[in-house]
Parts: structure tokens; C-alpha cells; sequence
């Protein structure tokens, strides 16, 4: 009996490891610089409209927010980041 | 970051509830600080639910409403509403994002029109590239693709060309890579797309005397918005690619090829029996455009010229070519610490039909109540010199909100 437990929780924690990137899945997108990411929020944000204040938008708001914004204005995948962490670390 | 549940209130009103036995506090107060452990755990809970789902949620958009009076004969002047605009964004992670923007207005008729402005999946394939598929704004140019929202448009209008039936098309409905990438010190961004394209309208114009006689059959518009069915089977490809010499400056360059048929005749004053589409060819269909844009904290300056050609076709029942061409050069400048801003706009709209050209001067002036509420006062002075009179000159008033 209890080495057929132990061969189901092994069989468990292998389809867990195969199909870890998503079941167990870390924080996203990963953390930018902030630095970096003040300069570009105003190199490439205000190129179309009016600078919106961080406080604006929560923390999960702002993913969506700059992810939309990365399609639109052609932000590289590390701006987009960059941009997400200083909003997060400014609201 | 701002917290979204403050911890230091569940540890207080645990503590509270750990000392209030020997403080005596009655069964249903502590009845009442239990509930309210309760929530407040119920608050974190949810909390946490947010900071750590995969998937996201979130409602983004905009909406405008005005008064307009121009100086045709019999108007006294309209309020309305220009459109009311939600985007839905699905985000899983940073994989994929389903975007869709509604278009809600109200017509003359008192009736609610409603449209679907763009729907795509965007795939993040890497940092350089993000792959769409679906229905998107066209990427030739800027105005459609990133300025026409209300609350970020400097004026209440689209610059005449511009629109919804001008030289530059409006949406597509197909696959479309973008994306933006260094090279060196400068910055550079790209689209490049293949849709089903465009189709092509053509008037019929009667005999003079006789209304069931046709004299002639021209090239009337090109409706260049997204077709859920490409009707001739041929595809267009095209797109922009831009460079920042510096942060404040961008120039674009567009380009579109492929070809357009006619498959709608507008008969106007014709009365007689009209020619049948089945054998209109597929005909060159060409788009051309720059556009560049500089701006400071307080200062910007943008223009765009877009061009469409469409060839000639001597099997055609409108067998001549015709061309569309628009442009405009606008400056605006915020003032009173970005409370105020002026606005002024030169346009020029050029099409086979000297009835459709408008020559237009626009002069704004907004109040920013906050970056993305906006007041905006403006005079347009639209002239038709093509057709030999002046164009209605008109009065906007408009309140644009993005949220």
C-alpha cells in the first residue's frame, strides 16, 4: 500500500514538473528597471497623448494598461516591463 | 506600491480580539469584532486574488459628447454625443491579450449604432515581435492607428481625409507583426501586415434628359475598412516603419500594396438597370504615406500625408484611374501649467470628385481638467474652392473622456 502511494504522488509531482510553467507559475511580467522605465514612460507616452498619473490604475491595471500600450506604440518587450515597474512602484 | 489591504488592521483587530475577554466586551460585541476579522480576512483573500491571477481583466476606453453649429442655412445648432468607446482587454500572463473596442453613437434618427472598431489576439511572441490576428485599426499612418481617440485628438474632429472615408484606409481584418527594436542609440518601431483589403464604390452618372441612360460610371470611394469576406480573393500587404532620431521626434514611412474591385455601383439619379459587378477585374490598389511628430512637455508639432491610387481598368465599367490624396500639418502648446492648451490645425483633402475636397483651418482651445478630461472649443473654417463655394464653417464644443 504504501509504495503504491508513493509511485502516484511521484507520477504527481512529474506531470507537475512537465507542465510546471504554467501550473506553478511565477510573477509577471518579470521586474524592470525602474529607472530606466521612468525615462522611457516619458520618451514614449506623451508622444501620443497627455501623461496619465500612476495613481491612476492599480498594479494588474497597469499590465493590461502597458501591455496594450506595447502593441500600439511598438514598446520592446523590456520597455513594457521597464514602464510596468516604475507605475507599480509610483501608484 | 500601494497596498491594497492595510495588514496593520488585521493585526489590531486580532489583538483586540485576543485582549478583549479580560476588557469585558459582551458576547455580541465580540460577536460583531469576529465578523469583522471575518471580512476583513475575506478582504485580503481577495486581495491576494488579484496580485496573483494569471489571467487578467480590465475595461479601458473612451467616450465624447458636444454641441456643433455650422453656418448652413437652417441650423440652429445640435448637442451630441460622438461615440462611447469601451475596451475589453483579456490578458493571460504576458503570452496573449484579447483586445476589443466597441463604437456607440447615436444617429440622427435617434437610433444606436453600434460597431465593432477592432478585435485581435495579440500573441507577445518575443520582446521584438507580437503577432495579431483579427479585425485591427490599419497601421498606414498615425492619426487612425494611435490619435483618433477623443481624449487624446487636439481638436473635436478628424482632419478631413482622415476620417471614416478618405486617402487613408481606416481598418483591416487579417494578420498583422509589430513591434520596436534598437539600432544603436535610436529607436525603431514596424508593422507589417496582410489583410482582405479593400473594396471599391462607383457612381453612376445619368444622361442628361434621361435617367435610365448611363453617360458614365465613376470611381466614387474606396471603402477601406475591414471586410469579413475578401470578395476578390486578392490580399493587400503593407505597412509603416518609423525611427526616432531622438526621443521627441518620430518620421514614418507607410506603404500598401495590392488590389481593390468595385463591388457596389451607387446609382444617385440613375434609374435605369445597372450593369452587373460579376465582371469587374481586380485593379491596382496602392497607399503611400509619411508622417512625422516632435513634441516637449508643453509643445507639439505632427503632420501626415497619405495617398491612394487606384489604376486604371479598361475592362471595367469605370475603367479610369483615381486618386485620393490628404495631409495636415498641426501645432498645439499647453500652457498655465498643461491647464490650457491651443490648438491649430491646416488640412487638405483631395479626391476625384471636387464635391468631396475640403480645405480646411481648425482653431482649438482646451482646458485639461485632468490629463485625460477634456474641454475643447473650436472653430473650423472649411472651405470647397474645387467646387467653387465655401464649405459650412462650424462651431464645436466637445467634452472627451479616456479612462
Amino acid at each position: 500500500m504504501k509504495y503504491t502511494f508513493n509511485k502516484s504522488k511521484l507520477l504527481i509531482i512529474l506531470i507537475m514538473m512537465l507542465s510546471g510553467g504554467n501550473i506553478v507559475a511565477g510573477e509577471f511580467p518579470e521586474k524592470g528597471d525602474m529607472v530606466k522605465g521612468a525615462k522611457s514612460w516619458s520618451d514614449n507616452c506623451m508622444r501620443c497623448h497627455n501623461l496619465r498619473d500612476a495613481s491612476e490604475l492599480r498594479d494588474d491595471q497597469w499590465i493590461t494598461t502597458v501591455f496594450h500600450m506595447r502593441v500600439r506604440s511598438g514598446l520592446t518587450g523590456q520597455e513594457a516591463r521597464d514602464i510596468i515597474t516604475f507605475l507599480q512602484n509610483s501608484n | 506600491m500601494r497596498k491594497l489591504f492595510n495588514n496593520k488592521s488585521v493585526a489590531l483587530v486580532s489583538l483586540v480580539s485576543i485582549l478583549v475577554p479580560s476588557m469585558g466586551y459582551t458576547s455580541s460585541e465580540l460577536d460583531e469584532l469576529r465578523q469583522e476579522v471575518e471580512n476583513l480576512r475575506n478582504e485580503v483573500a481577495e486581495a491576494n486574488e488579484w496580485r496573483q491571477s494569471n489571467t487578467l481583466i480590465h475595461l479601458a476606453g473612451y467616450a465624447d459628447m458636444g454641441y456643433v453649429n455650422s453656418d448652413t442655412p437652417g441650423d440652429d445648432g445640435s448637442f451630441n454625443v460622438g461615440t462611447f468607446s469601451p475596451i475589453f482587454h483579456y490578458q493571460y500572463r504576458d503570452l496573449v491579450m484579447l483586445e476589443a473596442e466597441l463604437e456607440l453613437k447615436i444617429e440622427d434618427d435617434a437610433g444606436t449604432d453600434i460597431a465593432l472598431e477592432y478585435l485581435t489576439v495579440d500573441w507577445f511572441v518575443n520582446d521584438h515581435l507580437v503577432l495579431l490576428a483579427g479585425k485591427f485599426l490599419s497601421p498606414i499612418g498615425q492619426f487612425r492607428q494611435n490619435l483618433h481617440p477623443s481624449w487624446i485628438n487636439k481638436l473635436p474632429s478628424a482632419p478631413p481625409g482622415f476620417g471614416h472615408d478618405g486617402a487613408a484606409p481606416v481598418s483591416d481584418l487579417g494578420v498583422q507583426g509589430r513591434g520596436g527594436f534598437h539600432i544603436g542609440k535610436m529607436k525603431a518601431t514596424y508593422a507589417i501586415y496582410m489583410g482582405n483589403g479593400p473594396e471599391l464604390k462607383a457612381e453612376i452618372e445619368p444622361e442628361a434628359g434621361d435617367s435610365t441612360v448611363i453617360d458614365a460610371i465613376e470611381l466614387d470611394g474606396v471603402e477601406a475598412e475591414a471586410f469579413g469576406v475578401d470578395r476578390d480573393g486578392k490580399k493587400v500587404i503593407g505597412g509603416r516603419f518609423s525611427v526616432f532620431p531622438s526621443p521627441e521626434l518620430e518620421i514614418g514611412l507607410s506603404l500598401l500594396t495590392g488590389k481593390a474591385t468595385v463591388t457596389e455601383f451607387e446609382a444617385g439619379e440613375f434609374t435605369g438597370v445597372e450593369p452587373s459587378l460579376g465582371s469587374e477585374p481586380a485593379r491596382n490598389y496602392d497607399v503611400s504615406g509619411v508622417d512625422f511628430s516632435w513634441r516637449n512637455p508643453s509643445m507639439e508639432v505632427r503632420g501626415e500625408y497619405a495617398n491612394t491610387e487606384v489604376a486604371e481598368a479598361v475592362s471595367s465599367n469605370s475603367p479610369e484611374a483615381a486618386e485620393w490624396t490628404a495631409y495636415y500639418l498641426q501645432y498645439a502648446y499647453q500652457f498655465l501649467n498643461g491647464k490650457y492648451e491651443v490648438a491649430i490645425r491646416y488640412s487638405d483633402f483631395n479626391s476625384p470628385h471636387a464635391s468631396a475636397d475640403q480645405e480646411q483651418v481648425a482653431l482649438g482651445l482646451n482646458r485639461l481638467f485632468s490629463n485625460n478630461f477634456i474641454g475643447k472649443l473650436a472653430l473650423e473654417s472649411n472651405d470647397n474652392q474645387n467646387a467653387g463655394r465655401d464649405a459650412d464653417d462650424r462651431w464645436l464644443v466637445q467634452l472627451s473622456y479616456g479612462f
